[in-house]
């Protein structure tokens, strides 16, 4: 919490305050990376209106966004429609802060695990082991990631409801970190009902507070959906029907919805025979959600914040209307693994990766939808590569933490007949 | 898996090291296999023939109907223009043809707009246009197809088409006999060339929408009525009632095409009429000797390509790719030598005629819009087309070069910054002198220097400030304060980029990066280089690829290390950089245009007459950028002059001396910035 944090934040602000002003933002609130039918700004706006007015607004098919949420927001789209990029850049700097100190406390935390098993470590691995230096680089690096990273500016100037998404899962990750439990399972229940895909993030939140002990794991799910059920109770109060279930929730799982965005369900919905799609509805959503959930908490399960991180990156991937701001969300919590990325090999192949395809997007769309001469199949090998980039990105990071923990202990040079030894996975 | 579950332990990847000392073997490898590929194209085993894809076209189903009749109409319509031309030198007659229209019984009406030209203080001019409309019988306006005639007064000093008005009327009043149009037709007559068409299409499609009018240089006001949504259009431009061929031309704005389809149809309907027809298609002449077939269609595709790579439209058709509508220009020649006449003077435009009600027949056919065929293809030869799957890896194997050089020197990035560091703890241990206390400090700042060493944060800035210079290239020449001083465009635009450019130039002299800035500016530059040529590419093939064989070789050469450095290699890179700049290319292809066009001028004088013609050049590419939407000026300013003035840095790869920089590192032992971007290149 030095000067240079606010400085930071106040930069970062500038730049959106800027950017919210001129012709871009408009032009980003309705591009299709940004603006998915979750996040879009305009549907938010449609969703108040018809609230206010006494209509509910998930009986079109235009609102999808959770009425907590409306009712919340409501006064300020109603009476303070010009404070609304303020608010909306102020949440986006909480984000960023609340990144800060949640790093900051993560920084604290691995160094004093450090201290009790160094013992234990080999003796080269300085390098690898987090120093007293990174308690002011790591949290700086977050702060920077999140709040000069183009996804995340650009995604806040369109002012898309995933600036809310973003501050929502970075308090859930800083109560993690803190250890307080109530807030976490709030804020998560309360994700979950809005945007379903967050429930996995309940593997590290058992693996934080009830790490050994079944009946406590047993319970806190109990809580858990003892606090999904009050969200819903909650939003039926204030909507006085049951519809937004089906409006946010069923919405996202049968994905009624084939806009083009950035993710890998349009293009195979609309391709396929329609007699498959429920069989395909079910692989996609499994592939979102629980697929990866087992095997990861098992390999990470001393590593929750890590776990967490990937989950939130798989989601950014699979969800069914991802957006590139979410993208922007979990590539800020990188510089977490600061010592890991000595073994990070295709950062730069990931960061070309991002690059090419992101300007592709452009182009192909404005090919497709404006100038008519490319088509859906341009579009999709863009976003399907851009996908690909991040696989490549989550895989590296994955392979980078066992590599680390494997050479934290066993030293960095290892030699076998003179030859440089080869980890065999088996 | 084994590309993401590497499972050596060590960073060091030994491939990459090798690879690493052959770069520029592999690139230039690369770079001959794109040539060699795009070359390869013109061979018959590479291209196919063209076929039509969408059959509701249905070409030559039904016989033509139109007969001597209406080519006698035409016939007497031309005698009338004849005689009203005499009278109107430098304008249309719009009376007579909206008279005629009218006595056709067609919806005639009017359409009014005004060209503020900005430059020198400015100026208005004001044009008409006339169009009329055939509403179709068999539905309710929804769909329409355009028919168009650039009318050209006497004092045109392009050349005279003014029969395409009376062949235009004489189909209309054939049209309009019909009753099986199932789509509204338009018949339009535009003057001043493309800008009474853009004026026309920009109010058809945006009339209502209120222009900002401080802003706007082309005020082209509403139109009384529309068609529905423009379907394919047609633009005639006759020299003659007597056809000896027709030139099918398709480039459009910005490089792009119709669908592949259309230009099919009109081939075949042509060669169902008997008329030559093809595209590019010239005179034939007596050859000595007749060229390969590769040679031919290689000379075609780079033709094609040539023209394309400019992104101005070759005829009125080009404007409406813009909306999204299928359009190419019959451009009919006129007959030079009667000796092989086929028939009377009296039935001379039949086959023509015969043509257009065809291509529109089928056109009436249509129940979507052209998708089914290519959008993005290449044609080699009139039934020979090259399609975007086939073309596109020879450009991809140009900026592949790019991409692939940067990842090599990125990996080999580290060790390089290490060796230097090393060196400059040397030079600082000796200078300190030898006491140890020293000694230890500098060995810590060389460690962290190793682990963050790179100054993002610098390198960050000088792109920015870069790309804002070129930036200011698209934007000052428009500036209020600019346009008020009384000065044409072409000197202005010129000033503006040469100011610039001149700016570009020092400014390695003036900055010069930290240590490790130049490599990782390097990088940067390489993967901006070939991020935007694929885009270019995508959107204008042809402007991608012809800038990427000129480029990469340079690119490839260019070289910023400071061991190994060959004196003659390295200056011939600069020299060739500094010929490459953009301002220098434009001139160098004006250049070489105008010894083509009078090779009887000596060469001072066409030195002189090239460089007023390349300043006009930008002049119009800006002008261009603002009426039309051509954005050839943009790319060349914003993208193009940046990424020169890198490329310039780069190939004189200027460095602080080892002294000063260890006195610079002494004074700031630690920057602050280089951990800006260090996330983002992870």
């Amino acid at each position: 919490m030095d000067a240079k944090f606010y400085k930071l934040l106040l930069l970062g602000g500038a730049v959106r305050f800027y950017f919210v002003r001129t012709p871009l933002a408009s032009l980003i609130s309705d591009r299709v990376e940004f603006a998915t039918p979750l996040n879009s700004q305009k549907r938010m706006k449609e969703g108040i209106y018809l609230l206010d007015q006494g209509i509910d607004p998930y009986s079109g098919d235009l609102v999808h966004e959770s009425p907590l949420v409306l009712k919340a927001l409501s006064g300020l789209f109603l009476n303070f429609p010009q404070w609304l990029p303020l608010i909306y850049i102020l949440l986006d700097l909480l984000t960023g802060a609340l990144l800060y100190n949640l790093s900051v406390r993560f920084v604290k935390q691995k160094l004093q695990k450090q201290r009790l098993e160094r013992k234990n470590y080999a003796k080269d691995t300085e390098q690898l082991q987090y120093n007293d230096d990174d308690n002011y680089d790591i949290p700086e690096l977050v702060l920077i990631a999140y709040l000069f990273n183009p996804l995340t500016v650009l995604s806040c100037i369109g002012l898309t409801s995933t600036v809310l998404s973003n501050l929502f899962l970075a308090l859930f990750l800083y109560f993690l970190t803190k250890g307080l439990l109530l807030p976490c399972i709030v804020l998560l229940a309360f994700e979950t009902v809005r945007s379903l895909y967050p429930i996995v993030l309940m593997a590290p939140l058992l693996l934080v507070f009830a790490r050994r002990s079944l009946i406590g794991g047993v319970m806190l799910s109990v809580l858990f959906a003892i606090a999904c059920v009050i969200i819903a109770t909650a939003s039926y109060l204030v909507l006085h029907s049951w519809s937004f279930l089906d409006g946010t929730l069923g919405f996202i799982f049968y994905f009624r919805d084939l806009q083009p965005n950035i993710g890998l369900f349009w293009y195979f919905f609309t391709e396929m025979f329609e007699h498959f799609r429920t069989m395909f509805l079910i692989t996609f959503q499994l592939n979102a959600t629980v697929l990866y959930l087992v095997p990861l908490s098992l390999k990470l399960r001393k590593e929750p914040l890590l776990l967490a991180t990937v989950l939130v990156a798989l989601m950014a991937v699979f969800r069914a209307y991802p957006s590139l701001g979410d993208v922007g969300f979990y590539l800020a919590l990188l510089p977490l693994w600061k010592r890991c990325w000595k073994y990070m090999a295709h950062g730069f192949v990931v960061f070309t990766f991002f690059m090419v395809t992101l300007s592709m997007m452009g182009a192909l769309w404005h090919l497709w939808i404006y100038a008519g001469s490319a088509n859906a199949n341009f579009y999709f090998g863009a976003t399907l590569a851009f996908s690909t980039g991040q696989i490549f990105l989550i895989t590296d990071l994955l392979f980078a933490h066992v590599k680390r923990e494997f050479c934290l202990y066993n030293g960095q040079k290892i030699m076998i007949d003179g030859e440089e030894a080869r980890i065999l996975l088996k | 898996m084994g590309l993401l579950s590497d499972p050596s332990i060590s960073t060091q990847n030994k491939l990459v090291d090798n690879l690493a000392k052959h770069v520029r073997k592999v690139c230039c490898g690369l770079y001959v296999l794109g040539v060699v590929w795009l070359g390869c194209l013109a061979l018959p085993e590479f291209n196919h023939g063209t076929y039509l894809s969408e059959n509701a076209l249905s070409p030559g189903l039904v016989y033509p109907e139109i007969r001597l009749d209406a080519n006698r109409l035409a016939i007497q319509l031309l005698e009338e223009l004849q005689r009203e031309r005499k009278e109107h030198k430098s304008t249309t007659p719009h009376a007579w043809i909206a008279a005629k229209l009218n006595e056709f019984g067609l919806e005639t009406h009017t359409h009014n707009y005004t060209l503020r030209y900005p430059f020198g203080g400015g100026n208005e001019y004001h044009g008409k246009n006339i169009y009329g409309i055939l509403r179709a019988p068999r539905i309710a306006s929804t769909e329409g197809i355009v028919f168009t005639a650039p009318y050209r007064a006497p004092s045109s000093v392009h050349p005279d088409i003014s029969p395409s008005v009376p062949l235009l009327l004489a189909f209309a009043d054939f049209a309009r006999r019909k009753n099986y149009w199932a789509k509204d037709l338009i018949f339009l007559i535009t003057e001043q060339e493309q800008l009474g068409m853009q004026a026309w299409l920009e109010a058809y499609h945006d009339g209502d929408r209120v222009l900002n009018v401080s802003k706007a240089y082309l005020l082209p006001g509403n139109l009384p009525a529309r068609a529905g949504s423009l379907q394919a259009a047609l633009n005639i431009e006759v020299q003659d009632l007597e056809v000896d061929y027709v030139d099918v031309k398709i480039e459009g704005l910005n490089g792009k095409l119709p669908n592949l389809d259309m230009f099919n149809l009109v081939q075949r309907i042509m060669a169902r009429e008997g008329i030559t027809s093809g595209y590019k298609q010239t005179a034939r002449k007596k050859r000595r000797s007749s060229p390969s077939l590769f040679e031919k269609n290689l000379r075609q595709m780079l033709a094609m390509l040539a023209t394309q790579s400019s992104g101005v439209p070759n005829g009125n058709h080009g404007l409406f790719h813009r909306y999204r509508i299928d359009a190419l220009t019959i451009a009919a020649a006129k007959r030079q030598t009667h000796a092989t006449l086929k028939g009377s003077a009296g039935s001379a435009a039949v086959p023509l005629l015969k043509a257009i009600e065809g291509i529109a027949r089928s056109l009436n056919n249509l129940l979507e819009r052209f998708h089914q065929s290519f959008f993005f293809y290449v044609i080699v030869n009139n039934d020979r087309y090259i399609s975007i799957g086939d073309y596109m890896p020879a450009l991809v194997a140009l900026v592949a070069c790019a991409f692939f050089k940067a990842y090599l020197t990125w990996s080999t990035l580290d060790s390089e910054v290490q060796q230097a560091a090393a060196a400059t703890v040397k030079t600082a241990e000796t200078q300190t002198g030898s006491g140890s206390g020293s000694g230890v400090e500098a060995e810590t700042d060389s460690d962290t220097e190793l682990e963050d060493g790179l100054p993002y944060g610098s390198v960050l800035v000088y792109l920015t400030a870069v790309l804002l210079i070129g930036y200011l290239g698209n934007v000052l020449p428009l500036q209020q304060y600019f346009l008020e001083i009384p000065m044409g465009a072409a000197p202005l635009t010129t000033s503006v980029l040469s100011f610039l450019t001149l700016i570009g130039l020092i400014l390695p002299f003036v900055v010069v990066l930290p240590a490790g800035g130049l490599e990782l500016l390097h990088v940067g530059f390489l993967l901006i280089f070939g991020c935007s040529l694929i885009i270019i590419g995508l959107l204008n093939f042809a402007l991608g690829f012809f800038v990427a064989v000129i480029t990469v070789p340079v690119v490839i050469a260019l070289d910023t290390s400071e061991h190994n450095c060959n004196g003659s290699m390295r200056n011939l890179t600069r020299f060739i950089t500094l010929l490459l700049n953009p301002m220098v290319v434009v001139y160098v292809i004006v250049l070489a245009m105008s010894f083509y066009q009078y090779p009887e001028l000596k060469l001072d004088k066409l030195l002189l007459r090239a460089a007023t013609a390349a300043m006009d050049a930008s002049a119009y590419g800006l002008i261009d950028n603002v009426i039309y939407g051509n954005w050839l000026y943009f790319v060349v300013s914003t993208v193009f002059l940046p990424l020169w003035i890198l490329c310039w840095t780069l190939s004189l790869s200027k460095r602080r001396d080892i002294a000063d920089y260890s006195d610079y590192e002494e004074q700031q032992p630690r920057k602050p910035e280089p951990q800006t971007a260090k996330f983002k290149t992870n």
